[in-house]
């Protein structure tokens, strides 16, 4: 299969939820992993200005001194300056700053209040000595820089601000500020909502994920269950429907598979049997093929439609797939009942080179033609359409046939049937042929494959019924046998041609209708009543290549019909093959218990002809009498 | 499943000493308290403590027991921790025992006391005065020396 586009896969949207949600770690990580220094980076943003303020006012107390040797004194002395101070000090009390300090050390190395902006029940008194927490605080008066100290063991202080105040070069004040635990903690906050955030986004995508998982296993179960036929457990028709687009031409061979007389296991042993049967086939189909590569799909009632994929040796071990699919079914004993089993088996039609094909409905036609040829030939075998023939019988498109029929040239040949006995004409057979735009005379076995189906082939007949009618007109001793579909026996517009055809005087009795004995027409009432009242209007009816299919001699006598022509295939094989010599001596025995006439086509040598005149058929058909000719002898 | 889901249980209720916090109060201030009045008052004193703190907490109680022999009452006490602000406090003499606060002015104002554990700007401080040191004849190891006031 060719991939699919990418709207077209749930599948794809696992990927960029996979991508964002390993984003989103990624990011949780980096966040948890550099949580302190973002907490820095965000307090150095928040305190910044805070300490600027701080310098400012160290700077104004250092102002205020008038006699610099001695800045302890110079307040412990002068009322002015400590209110002063002390009132510089309370401008830096915020909710956040709990405390603003001035500090002197003394002698003993004891830290003491100079100055202090808390309010009066907490305010320290001068000269009152303070415990620090923490030798870094010596750090200052080695620095004698801006020092910040952070607090792990006090439980209302976060960080404490240092300034120093020079004299003479050495430290002689600390103006102190102490950060209440706040700060951080809305630092904190702020960082634990990005953390929440992003956790929370991941709780979201992988909510989401979680409901893509399932929603997309879902939708396979439901897309799978409406793929699947529930007989045989291959892909059905819908399946093909869907993605015959998508099918690469050039990765696969086409077979066609269909089971040989699949009607008659049906009508002998029930269709539950005939149903066992096709889950068998189907289940050797499937244990034959490669899982991985190959496709498997019931498209019609007993067919089955099989893509092989090709390796790079070209087509042929994809073509051995389907001969050991085709041996595998021949081999294997189909079970009717505990014991008793039963051989089925199957023609196959191979398109092994699909990529010269357009489309997959072409691709796939070819092999049908390989089919229907599988199943001219014989049944139970392989046939692969050949490309070197194709000049000479690839089918005629439905185009080219349209253009034929509007361009009138379809064409009648006749080809005569004559008494054995006498070898005297007794009719012809109007035979089908298309002259196409260069002249050359098409075969139906290049014009009927295509239109198998199509409402072409019932204007086809139409087209036909009016030449021969011509004809008829026009040669009043001559009578003529067409071929008619089983689709065209009940088909209302060709029903009223015939039966306008038989109101005339003297068409019907001369105007032969060969139809081929097939399920549709032995299954269907309607065709069956319908040709009771075309041989009660006077028309001739033929049962054409008997013996082929689904040769049922208890339809014969149910119809009435007039004629039957033996299959040309078995004729062939009279002479070397003894169940055909058999098959036609009790098709003639029959037929004369019958009273019904019986006509041998394919002569084409005197050796048969002998065969048949010994076994008693009247009459006879082939190219040792005559080849189809476009005249008629009147 | 049973079993386990009651053995789950069990483990449950003999450890449940070590989730009290959940439905006390903090106690992690007073212990640190309590610690240090340990360290000061074993210092001061060198025979056994008998602690008296007055109007004292039920959660005081539990953690200064771990530390001390509580006393009842003031008088069959040798060391008394005055740590709450009640006006007019009838109070024993100190003739036979140490007085200790947790308030500076209260140091400061009243001579029973021979020193202070209290918080200053958020930071645990300790006092001792010299001169009522030097009248009970407290012999502070040197440890103590930077907490030590000479006024």
């Amino acid at each position: 299969m060719s991939r699919k586009p990418f709207f077209k896969n749930p599948f794809y949207i696992l990927v960029p939820i996979v991508v964002i949600s390993t984003i989103l770690l990624f990011l949780l990580f980096v966040t948890m992993k550099l949580e302190k220094s973002i907490e820095t980076k965000i307090f150095e943003i928040s305190t910044s200005d805070v300490f600027s303020i701080t310098h400012n006012s160290a700077t104004y107390i250092e102002s205020l001194f008038k006699d610099p040797t001695n800045y302890v004194e110079d307040i412990k002395n002068n009322n002015f300056i400590q209110q002063k101070i002390e009132a510089n000090l309370k401008t830096l009390l915020t909710p956040h700053i709990k405390y603003a300090y001035l500090l002197y050390r003394d002698s003993r190395g004891v830290f003491r209040f100079l100055s202090d902006a808390s309010t009066l029940d907490e305010k320290a008194a001068l000269d009152q000595k303070l415990d620090v927490d923490s030798p870094e605080w010596l750090q200052i008066y080695v620095e004698k820089k801006p020092l910040i100290i952070r607090h792990s063991l006090l439980h209302q202080l976060s960080i404490s601000y240092l300034v120093p105040i020079l004299n003479q070069g050495n430290v002689e004040l600390i103006l102190a500020i102490d950060f209440s635990i706040h700060k951080i903690e809305e630092i904190n906050q702020i960082i634990h909502t990005i953390k929440s955030g992003i956790v929370g986004a991941m709780c979201i995508i992988f909510g989401i994920l979680i409901f893509v998982i399932i929603q997309t296993r879902r939708f396979s179960a439901v897309r799978k269950s409406a793929f699947i036929d529930k007989l045989t457990s291959v892909y059905n028709r819908n399946y093909l429907h869907k993605y015959e687009d998508f099918i690469n031409l050039d990765d696969y061979i086409i077979a066609t598979l269909d089971i040989d007389f699949f009607k008659k296991i049906n009508d002998t042993y029930g269709h539950d049997i005939g149903d066992q049967v096709l889950k068998q086939i189907a289940s050797t189909i499937l244990l034959t093929i490669r899982h991985k590569d190959d496709i498997v799909i019931r498209y019609g009632g007993e067919e089955f439609l099989i893509l092989t994929k090709t390796r790079r040796d070209g087509y042929l071990t994809a073509l051995n797939v389907i001969e050991r699919i085709f041996y595998a079914i021949q081999e294997n004993k189909f079970f009717i009942s505990k014991e008793e089993s039963i051989q089925v088996t199957v023609s196959i039609g191979v398109n092994s080179v699909p990529h010269k094909s357009r489309t997959f409905q072409e691709a796939f036609k070819l092999a049908d033609i390989a089919l229907y040829n599988a199943k001219t030939k014989g049944r139970n075998r392989i046939e692969i359409y050949d490309e070197n023939e194709n000049t000479q019988s690839t089918s005629m498109s439905l185009n080219e046939i349209k253009e034929a029929i509007e361009d009138h040239r379809i064409q009648c040949y006749y080809q005569k049937i004559i008494y054995s006995q006498t070898q005297e004409l007794s009719h012809y057979e109007a035979l089908l042929r298309i002259i196409d735009k260069n002249g050359n005379i098409i075969l139906p076995n290049r014009i009927l494959p295509t239109i198998k189906g199509t409402f072409i082939l019932r204007n086809i007949t139409k087209e036909v019924l009016g030449i021969c009618y011509q004809q008829l007109l026009a040669h009043p001793t001559v009578s003529i046998s067409v071929n008619l579909n089983p689709h065209d026996v009940v088909d209302e517009s060709i029903l009223s041609i015939l039966n306008a055809y038989a109101a005339e005087e003297n068409i019907a009795p001369r105007l032969g209708l060969e139809i081929i004995e097939t399920e549709d027409i032995t299954s269907r009432e309607d065709a069956k009543s319908n040709l009771l009242m075309l041989k009660q209007l006077g028309y001739t009816i033929y049962i054409d290549d008997f013996g082929s299919g689904y040769s049922n001699f208890i339809y014969l006598a149910e119809i009435k019909t007039d004629y039957i022509k033996i299959d040309g295939t078995i004729i062939q094989k009279i002479l070397d093959d003894k169940i055909s010599f058999l098959l036609v001596k009790n098709i003639v025995a029959f037929a004369k218990e019958a009273q019904i006439k019986v006509i041998a086509e394919y002569v084409s040598d005197e050796k048969i002809y002998e065969m048949i005149k010994s076994l008693g058929i009247e009459y006879a058909q082939g190219v040792f009498f005559s080849i189809p000719s476009p005249l008629i002898d009147a | 499943m049973r079993v386990f889901i009651l053995l789950l249980t069990l483990l449950s209720f003999l450890f449940a000493e070590n989730y009290t916090f959940l439905v006390q109060p903090y106690s992690k201030e007073v212990e640190l308290e309590a610690k240090i009045i340990a360290e000061i008052a074993t210092a001061s004193l060198h025979v056994k403590i008998k602690l008296f703190i007055p109007h004292m907490s039920e959660m005081e109680e539990k953690v200064y027991s771990k530390y001390f022999t509580l006393s009842p009452k003031c008088e069959t006490a040798n060391f008394v921790f005055v740590n709450k602000n009640v006006e007019n406090e009838p109070l024993c003499d100190n003739a036979n025992r140490l007085f200790f606060t947790n308030n500076y002015r209260k140091l400061l104002t009243n001579d029973k006391y021979f020193g202070a554990l209290f918080w200053n700007k958020s930071r645990p401080n300790i006092v001792f005065i010299q001169k009522r040191l030097d009248e009970k004849a407290i012999a502070l190891p040197k440890t103590f020396d930077q907490f030590v006031e000479n006024f």
